[in-house]
């Protein structure tokens, strides 16, 4: 616990919540909301694929939009950590900050368990419906996963 | 416009809403659920339409766009109904006024799209190489919305708003 209450109370966070300049903690946020926007928004359209929207659209050629979600998942974990940081204390004592990773990384995991049944070997269409079934679930969960961030704001000590 | 917040801040409905406590959350939360949906579906396009996923025809990336202009239309709903609860922080704030000026930029342009090019650009073969004009209007719709979200998400910190 210490050691968290050490990151938030840090030079680092002072210097990066207590600067006046656009290009410290607004910026962070912003990217973080660029990065939601690539991750959640081409894992929508995937989901929404497997759901039939667009049956026209190749199921192979998801694997473009998948490219996508990692970019935005990369931006937002380097962009997460940072903006972590800065209240690490508040957030590990914090149930709906665990809310929001978990329905992340079960969302992440039904994304790749749809690529690996769908997309990278297109199996018997038994295991549409099954990935049906996943991807609701994931659209779900990407929506817990945006209530629960902006909660935490609000909840913000 | 001073004048106009301050009689729209103390109408009855105004106040109502802000009154409920829980009401700018929930907004908030469907705002970017809405971008979501709106940048995944019409993004898709623009990437088509700027040349990438060569091969898919241009109708099946387009049947993604209800989708898209369904998270508008709740991102509008959302919108309206903030400007509604704190007028003075929107019409005060010059970076207010230019992600409504993003918006027009965005519309207008899959406007001329939609009437001008859409007919050509879906009897396009799925191979074919993009003409100008549709790099050019898918460009500036994946700009226009990324600058919308820019605009929005640092009106807190840029400018004047109050």
């Amino acid at each position: 616990m210490w050691f968290f209450q050490r990151l938030q109370d840090s030079e680092f966070t002072n210097w990066f919540l207590g600067s006046d300049s656009i290009w410290t903690y607004p910026t962070v946020l912003t990217l973080h909301t660029v990065g939601m926007a690539m991750l959640v928004g081409a894992s929508i359209v995937v989901h929404l694929r497997v759901l039939q929207v667009a049956p026209g659209f190749p199921l192979d050629r998801l694997s473009g939009l998948y490219r996508i979600a990692w970019v935005g998942f990369l931006i937002n974990l380097i962009s997460g950590v940072v903006l972590f940081i800065t209240e690490a204390a508040d957030r590990v004592a914090d149930p709906v900050f665990y809310v929001k990773l978990g329905s992340i990384g079960v969302a992440l995991w039904l994304g790749v368990l749809i690529k690996r049944w769908l997309i990278d070997r297109p199996g018997p269409t038994t295991k549409l419906r099954a990935a049906q079934f996943l991807s609701l679930t994931a659209i779900g969960l990407w929506i817990v996963a945006i209530v629960a961030g902006r909660l935490m704001a609000y909840l913000k000590k | 416009m001073a004048g106009f917040s301050s009689w729209l801040e103390s109408t009855a409905i105004s106040k109502a809403l802000f009154g409920m406590s829980w009401l700018w959350p929930a907004c908030e939360s469907l705002h970017f659920i809405g971008l979501c949906v709106l940048i995944g579906g019409a993004g898709l396009l623009d990437l088509r339409l700027m040349g990438l996923f060569r091969g898919i025809a241009i109708r099946d990336v387009k049947a993604f766009m209800p989708w898209a202009i369904g998270g508008f239309v709740v991102n509008l709903i959302t919108g309206v109904l903030f400007l509604i609860m704190q007028p003075h922080s929107y019409l005060s704030s010059g970076v207010w006024w230019s992600k409504v000026a993003f918006i027009g930029v965005a519309g207008l342009n899959a406007m001329f799209f939609e009437t001008r090019l859409s007919k050509s650009a879906l009897a396009l073969s799925p191979d074919a190489a993009m003409p100008a004009a549709l790099k050019t209007v898918g460009a500036l719709s994946l700009f226009s919305w990324f600058a919308v979200l820019y605009c929005g998400r640092m009106l807190p910190y840029l400018g004047t708003g109050n």
